[in-house]
């Protein structure tokens, strides 16, 4: 196994992969006590799933820690998970000294790591780690909170008894929230139990929380099985039933919705132990929406994983790239070569070992750029950790679905991605979700809805953003644009382009400006930062059902094929994936109209941007039947007519290093082997320019 | 890269020695004040220098790409192994007449503090001067454009010694 392996290497080598993991599990500890004393601090429900996420961050730790055979941190972790698991099961109450005692021990952590690999610094913090280990043993020890009284619930006494610690004290959380309690009912097919109870599980869990799922007696036939899902929820059970829209689901109230319940009496009951193995773990509305992996899995995928400095794949990205320009080099050889009569069976040989040449190296390149991909799934589980914490704040029931946190994009516009995506989510919850009295009387669910879809199209990635909210009030966007003077009073916009003024600087489509948005920033600092990274944003609204807006993205930004053309003397590079289509046209089948030159593409008007005009060239002479290439993003598009096509390349788009820092309509340069660089066009600046200058017109 | 493998690169030809001598740390001249080393380059015929610690690499020519619109400020860029670098006409920038290549034309790659990279289009690298802080004097009054930091002297004539920083800033007008 891998993990043996590393343990019997050099040891300092082990004592980094140890330190390196360790960090990583801090860090989202330390994210998540943030999370709980915000919550605090606002006298607020402690969010379950934080707590849950702690002690499983502090239980990964201390079996990472024993796993690598380092002591201290072994023993401060184990009762760390002491004290958090008595946290979540009710048992402790969560209070600010605590909070203060947990943030202490992670940054005990902390400097233990630093230490680790000099036993004799870690001796030296012997006695502070046992001073916080008997602390924290002490604080977990406090007294059980006194049982409640489960005896007014319509539950079978059996069932009650098969609960955990942990789902009895969700069940009490959620009777003194004065929450409904229902029973949830259904049998599914032995065979294939598993999927009706996730679907079933998954349906309840958007409008309430799954307390306990236990298999339950029930007259069935013996090719069925019967599950019983205990649920908490806002709705009583007729509108339960209406919303999960399962008809053989049968659903019983255990407890109506009431006034939160007495303070607890002591009764009998203590403590009781001994739930199903399986299907005993209850997960609360918050949990992710995959799976949670058992903290076995987690080390081992740990173990297997090798982290990199993202500047060391710069490094080999930029290596395999000047490969591919020397490869290019090569093949213009080969071509001069194969035109001398005394070389050319000589070329045909140079041809075939540079044609496996070239094989080895596309796969080289696609190797080294699968290295850069890494899953949505980081940036969607920051998402959904603001989410839980606005939806708080902004007293908003709001629910998150996420889709496609598997797709994959370069590590650096994952990174680059984070603050536009969250962004746009905080919009949709701020601006778009209305209050839940706003929705009830409007006879929308209670709870808002954001989806979050991600998938690939070609070689970009789109992340769409939905609401189910209020949608985008174009009249009023309207009036606040042309009160700011970004469209003349009067002046006639399509549906779309009023849509599009949301990513106007300085407009925020509410007039309040709130902590969460509308702090000037906006949309269009979503737009800036995306076409940066050569993606685009667009948006559909429709008023009254919601708002979506869809990110689009390369995947990546390293090696992409481009196609090379000349204008007049100069040639330019064209990313290949803005273009659409490439054709011939004859001088006279370009019209115009209003100044501006259009070609007829099927049926459809395509405004035409002759690149030399554009960019002013002048010294040499025009084609007599030039080239047209559309290019779009998105829905915009436009033809470029250029003289020549000088065909398809691999390109490596470089900055323009220099005094001038700002040259519109470029993105870049590449060189092709031969010195002379090529300038890669912006596509997404010329097809905006041209959006531009029509308005102007 | 770091100047140091600049330097090493294989076009730089005679001038690594040449900028490998002038740029030993810590030489200081017999009285103990601190010398400067400037790269001395004809331009349109008069002679101006460049600190030499700014000096990353001097290349013979090559083609130039012009960047479409901003012509008349950068000539366009070079590609150096790979690195896509903006060349200015130092003429042009210093108000002479337009460049013409010859055959001792060069480009200068230079690099100031801030980490701005240019080309600087000459007529000819000429040599490393060496001179005491102290002989370096105030500026010709007449340089409207400041792009002249000081003036020193090799035998019987002034040399120009250029202000990087802001030869390198040119108005965004684009």
């Amino acid at each position: 196994m891998t993990r043996r392996k590393v343990q019997t290497r050099r040891r300092s080598k082990a004592d980094r992969e140890f330190v390196s993991e360790a960090e990583e599990i801090l860090e989202a500890m330390r994210a998540d006590l943030a999370d709980l004393s915000d919550r605090l601090a606002a006298c607020r429900e402690p969010d379950p799933e934080l707590v849950n996420s702690l002690f499983r961050s502090a239980h990964s730790l201390k079996a990472l820690a024993g796993m690598f055979r380092f002591d201290p941190i072994q023993g401060l972790s184990h009762r760390l998970e002491d004290v958090l698991d008595g946290l979540r099961l009710g048992r402790v109450p969560l209070q600010p000294a605590l909070l203060a005692l947990i943030d202490e021990t992670v940054a005990l952590f902390a400097a233990l790591l630093e230490r680790v690999g000099d036993p004799a610094a870690i001796e030296a913090s012997g006695a502070a780690t046992l001073e916080l280990t008997e602390r924290i043993a002490a604080a977990a020890s406090a007294r059980p909170e006194p049982q409640d009284d489960f005896a007014s619930l319509d539950l079978d006494p059996m069932m009650l008894r098969a609960l955990t610690e942990y789902e009895e004290h969700r069940l009490r959380e959620n009777l003194r929230r004065g929450r409904h309690i229902a029973l949830v009912q259904m049998a599914f097919d032995i065979t294939r139990f598993e999927e009706g109870l996730s679907q079933l599980g998954g349906a309840v869990r958007e409008n309430g929380e799954v307390l306990s799922t236990l298999p339950s007696a029930g007259d069935v036939p013996d090719s069925q099985i019967r599950f019983a899902l205990l649920v908490a929820t806002d709705l009583d059970a007729e509108s339960l039933a209406a919303h999960l829209d399962l008809p053989d689901a049968e659903i019983r109230t255990v407890r109506a919705s009431a006034s939160p319940a007495v303070p607890a009496e002591p009764a009998a009951g203590g403590e009781q132990a001994g739930a199903p193995a399986a299907l005993r773990e209850a997960e609360s509305e918050e949990a992710p929406a995959q799976p949670a992996f058992t903290d076995l899995e987690s080390l081992k995928s740990i173990s297997d994983t090798v982290r990199v400095d993202i500047r060391k794949l710069d490094d080999l990205m930029n290596l395999v790239g000047e490969l591919v320009i020397q490869r290019g080099a090569i093949g213009d050889l080969i071509a001069r070569l194969s035109s001398q009569a005394g070389t050319a069976r000589l070329a045909d040989e140079f041809a075939k070992v540079h044609k496996s040449l070239d094989r080895k190296l596309r796969e080289l390149q696609s190797a080294v750029l699968e290295v850069r991909m890494v899953p949505l799934r980081q940036v969607f589980e920051k998402v959904s950790r603001v989410v839980r914490r606005l939806r708080r704040d902004l007293a908003k029931d709001v629910e998150l679905e996420i889709r496609g946190a598997d797709t994959e994009l370069d590590k650096l516009i994952v990174e680059a991605l984070v603050d536009p995506l969250m962004h746009v989510v905080r919009n949709a919850i701020d601006h778009a979700i209305e209050p839940p009295e706003e929705r009830r009387a409007r006879g929308k669910a209670q709870s808002g809805r954001i989806a979050i879809d991600a998938f690939q199209r070609g070689s970009h990635v789109v992340i769409a953003v939905r609401d189910d909210g209020r949608g985008i009030d174009t009249e009023r966007l309207r009036a606040k644009a042309e009160e700011q003077g970004l469209v003349e009073p009067g002046a006639l916009l399509s549906e779309k382009e009023t849509l599009d003024l949301v990513f106007a600087p300085g407009l925020s489509s509410r007039e309040s400006v709130t902590e969460t948005s509308g702090r000037g920033v906006g949309m269009d600092v979503v737009r800036a930062n995306l076409v940066a990274l050569g993606g685009l944003v667009d948006v559909e609204s429709t008023p009254g059902r919601g708002t979506t807006i869809s990110m689009t993205l390369p995947i990546t930004l390293a090696i992409i094929q481009s196609l090379i053309v000349g204008a007049r003397e100069q040639r330019f590079a064209i990313p290949l994936n803005a273009v659409l289509e490439t054709m011939v046209v004859d001088a006279d089948a370009i019209q115009v109209s209003e100044g501006r030159e259009l070609l007829n593409l099927r049926g459809e008007p395509l405004v035409l941007r002759r690149l030399a005009d554009e960019f002013g060239l002048q010294t040499g002479a025009a084609a007599e039947r030039p080239f047209v290439i559309v290019v779009g993003i998105g829905e915009q598009r436009i033809g470029l007519v250029v003289d020549r096509l000088e065909g398809q390349q691999d390109t490596v788009i470089k900055p323009i290093q220099g005094p001038i820092q700002e040259l519109r309509g470029i993105s870049g340069a590449t060189d092709l082997g031969d010195q002379d660089p090529v300038l890669v066009l912006d596509v997404t600046a010329l097809v905006e320019d041209a959006g531009r200058r029509r308005e102007a017109a | 890269m770091s100047e140091a493998s600049a330097m090493r690169g294989p076009t730089t030809g005679a001038w690594e020695d040449l900028a490998r001598s002038a740029s030993r740390p810590g030489e200081t001249a017999a009285g103990g004040e601190s010398l400067r080393q400037l790269l001395c380059l004809s331009v349109d015929g008069s002679p101006y220098a460049v600190p030499i610690e700014s000096v990353r690499e001097i290349v013979r020519m090559r083609k130039i790409t012009p960047i479409p619109r901003v012509t008349r400020r950068v000539c366009g860029v070079i590609s150096l192994r790979g690195e896509i670098i903006q060349v200015l006409d130092l003429r042009l920038r210093l108000g002479l007449s337009a460049f013409e290549a010859t055959k001792s034309s060069r480009i200068v790659v230079v690099q100031v503090d801030d980490g701005r990279v240019a080309g600087l289009l000459v007529d000819a690298v000429q040599e490393v001067l060496r001179v005491g802080e102290e002989a370096i004097g105030a500026p010709a009054s007449s340089d409207v454009q400041a792009l002249v930091e000081g003036l020193c002297t090799r035998g019987e004539e002034f040399v120009s010694l250029l202000d990087l920083e802001r030869v390198l800033e040119l108005e965004d007008d684009a």
